[in-house]
């Protein structure tokens, strides 16, 4: 049986479009070193290092965790590299508690990036050649199909846009910033790919975000309360194979089911009190209700419409201001994962969830094809009723 | 009929780099004339850093210190066939090099002349190049102790933040012999799929196995698919502009479930039909190129077909399939 493990220090960067006052050295370290710092802890005290970020090419920096060892420091140190494309960051959160959890080390610290300023992602994801679709003109049509299916109405998605737009007002690290956001101003925005508008879609952001995981017997030394790692899941599928569905993949539906079972969860809404989903276009929010079995199939939608997923609503959704409001591609899904730690540990500030005792945090990545998800709580063993 | 070339592609982009508060005034110095370091406890460390490199602990703007000109050669390597991405066009020697009032090397290029002019423990010292942009490629270093001459300095010149760098690699590797053949077939005016012994699902393009049930597919499971189909996704593009990028007008690109096949083509691209009119469940045919027209240009990764082989796709006039049907089809 492995050993519980918690989250005792949380960093994080200001997202930005460029940060132009920081090498990627720096960057990264701006992170680590506030995680350090809530931890009460130092490089010293770290046994072993995790690494994550979205592909090399995003900045062109090979095999980065070899560089940025010494500036993580983990010389004597193993330091371990993930890449499971735009769920790494969960996936990263996720190895790192495997490795407490193993038995094997006390103190892991775990930083994520992308400094998406110094190449271009649309590049990057278009092998380098002309004519690429993007994640947007990927993803798009995968969206149109679910509100066929649904029979949802087009404002789901501008709702979607200006919740998480008016939560990262209340976040001093969000990215957008955008005061007067509004349904009118989302649906007015260009049309990028039919039906995701520009403001129904995530920004391209420098930043960074980091997480010190320790054992049961270490916790009590931190000065912060724990957030425990109730259980995690990960799952992968192809991208192509006769009779995939893009709309809710298996991978995704597995990967929950596999989660809420370790963690003794029966019905998600009611015994989950805020999720952090990663939402880099507004219409995942009830796609991944769905495709994660906190709504039934065909309802995610209502949730949204009904306020469900609001700030005060009875299961907030990225409180954060989530992907669509800050998007250092490799560090998003490690954001979702720490944000959710944020809400149980009650240090999320303005957008905290009065009295959020179990959160969830969520990633995926590639062609909606690669899911990582946590579950966080207060409590080492909470009783779900 | 074209001939399949092996995959030669060069993946390249010109990255920036910001330079932050060490690395930053580093290049500005080696622009401006000084090489500088950091002074981390009793250690100076040259290249700088952001932080002592044993404990990484920050270290601050405050611990930059001039070393050099000159240095000490501690070990090197003689580069006889000089590529584009090399500081000299001639035979040069990379070197680790300690500079005076530094205790760590670093690794930079001596224009020696010739490899006898090199030798663990030789001095070498430092020239400024007159084109200097604030790169790692501002100065180089030649044999002896002569101190360069003071190089000229714009006034006005603002701190090295930013830098560009043209990163890329080169790919040369050879076509997969079920790509080939799917490349081949195409050229040849047959689109190609491999019917899995397993489930009898027809892959197309295949991947040379099936991944659902983990079965190695052979030549033996090639089967023809149908030059027409229904559309099951599509989406509009309106092209970012990247490096590279030659698209200008948006455009669509979608996916066709071709008769005979259980997998989509993605990727197909429309111009001549406009978004209004284009829907999930619509019938489409592929016009082919003439054969002397079709370019042979495939790599083994993608999901789509050659679009150089074909001219355009056209309707087919007939119903459209009900889009409930395409459920399972929709990447």
């Amino acid at each position: 049986m492995a050993r519980p493990c918690a989250v005792v220090g949380i960093g994080q960067t200001k997202y930005k479009r460029r940060r132009d006052d920081l090498s990627l050295d720096g960057l990264v370290r701006e992170a680590a070193l506030r995680a350090l710092e809530d931890a009460e802890v130092s490089f010293a005290d770290i046994d072993a290092v995790v690494l994550g970020k979205a592909p090399d090419a995003l900045e062109g920096v090979i095999m980065p965790e070899l560089s940025l060892a010494d500036a993580l420091g983990a010389v004597g140190k193993p330091i371990h590299r993930v890449h499971t494309a735009g769920s790494v960051g969960a996936s990263t959160a996720i190895s790192a508690a495997v490795l407490v959890e193993s038995g094997r080390y006390d103190t892991v610290l775990t930083v994520t990036y992308e400094k998406q300023s110094e190449g271009n992602a649309t590049w990057a994801l278009s092998g380098g050649k002309s004519g690429g679709q993007g994640a947007g003109g990927t993803f798009a049509p995968w969206i149109r199909e679910y509100i066929r299916r649904s029979r949802a109405p087009e404002h789901i998605g501008w709702q979607v846009a200006v919740k998480d737009r008016q939560n990262a007002l209340k976040n001093e690290y969000a990215h957008l910033h955008l005061n007067d956001i509004s349904i009118d101003m989302v649906k007015e925005s260009p049309m990028l790919w039919d039906p995701l508008h520009f403001l129904e879609s995530c920004p391209s952001s420098d930043g960074a975000a980091a997480m010190v995981l320790s054992c049961e017997d270490l916790v009590s030394r931190s000065p912060n309360p724990p957030a425990w790692v109730l259980g995690h899941a990960k799952r992968t599928e192809f991208s192509t194979f006769p009779g995939r569905d893009t709309v809710k993949p298996q991978a995704g539906v597995d990967c929950s089911a596999a989660l809420y079972k370790e963690v003794g969860i029966t019905d998600p809404r009611r015994q989950i009190d805020t999720a952090e989903l990663y939402v880099p276009f507004s219409w995942y929010e009830p796609m991944w209700l769905e495709g994660h079995l906190i709504a039934p199939e065909g309802e995610g939608w209502k949730m949204t419409d009904e306020g469900a997923t609001a700030l005060d609503g009875d299961f907030p959704v990225n409180c954060s201001g989530g992907v669509l409001s800050s998007n250092p591609i490799g560090a998003s899904g490690m954001i979702r994962c720490l944000e959710a730690a944020n809400q149980v540990r009650g240090t999320a500030g303005d957008y905290q969830v009065d009295g959020a005792k179990v959160a969830l945090g969520h990633a995926y990545g590639g062609a909606a094809q690669y899911f990582a998800m946590w579950i966080v709580s207060s409590e080492l063993d909470p009783v779900f009723a | 009929m074209a001939e399949l070339q092996d995959i030669d592609f060069t993946l390249e982009y010109p990255y920036t780099r910001t330079t932050g508060p060490i690395i930053g005034p580093f290049l500005t110095g080696l622009r401006d004339g000084q090489i500088l370091a950091t002074k981390v406890g009793d250690r100076v460390i040259c290249p700088p850093l952001e932080y002592d490199p044993d404990t990484g602990a920050t270290v601050g703007p405050e611990n930059l210190v001039k070393v050099g000109p000159a240095g000490e050669v501690t070990s090197w390597t003689w580069v006889t066939q000089p590529t584009s991405k090399h500081p000299f066009e001639h035979p040069f020697a990379f070197a680790q090099i300690k500079l005076d009032g530094a205790d760590t090397t670093m690794l930079h290029a001596v224009d020696a002349g010739s490899e006898d002019a090199m030798s663990t423990g030789m001095r070498v010292v430092v020239r400024f190049r007159s084109e200097r942009l604030g790169t790692i490629n501002d100065v180089y270093f030649v044999p002896g102790d002569e101190p360069p001459e003071a190089p000229e300095v714009a006034d006005e010149a603002e701190p090295v933040m930013i830098t560009e760098h043209l990163i890329g690699v080169r790919i040369r590797e050879p076509l997969q012999p079920h790509r080939r053949r799917f490349a081949e077939g195409l050229l040849a005016g047959k689109i190609i799929g491999q019917r899995s012994p397993a489930d009898g699902k027809v892959h197309v393009p295949s991947r040379g196995y099936d991944a659902t049930n983990r079965v190695p597919m052979t030549s033996e499971h090639d089967v023809e698919v149908a030059d027409v189909g229904t559309v099951t996704s599509f989406t509009e593009i309106v092209p970012v502009q990247y490096h590279g990028q030659t698209e200008t007008e948006p455009y669509i690109r979608c996916s066709v479930l071709l008769d005979g096949a259980d997998t989509t083509v993605g990727g197909i691209d429309i111009r001549d039909i406009s978004v209004e009119d284009f829907r999930v469940g619509m019938r489409l045919q592929m016009v082919w190129r003439d054969s002397g027209d079709r370019m042979g240009d495939l790599d083994n990764r993608g999901y789509g077909l050659n679009e150089e082989v074909y001219e355009r796709w056209e309707p087919t006039g007939e119903p459209d399939v009900d889009p409930e049907s395409l459920k399972e089809h929709n990447f």
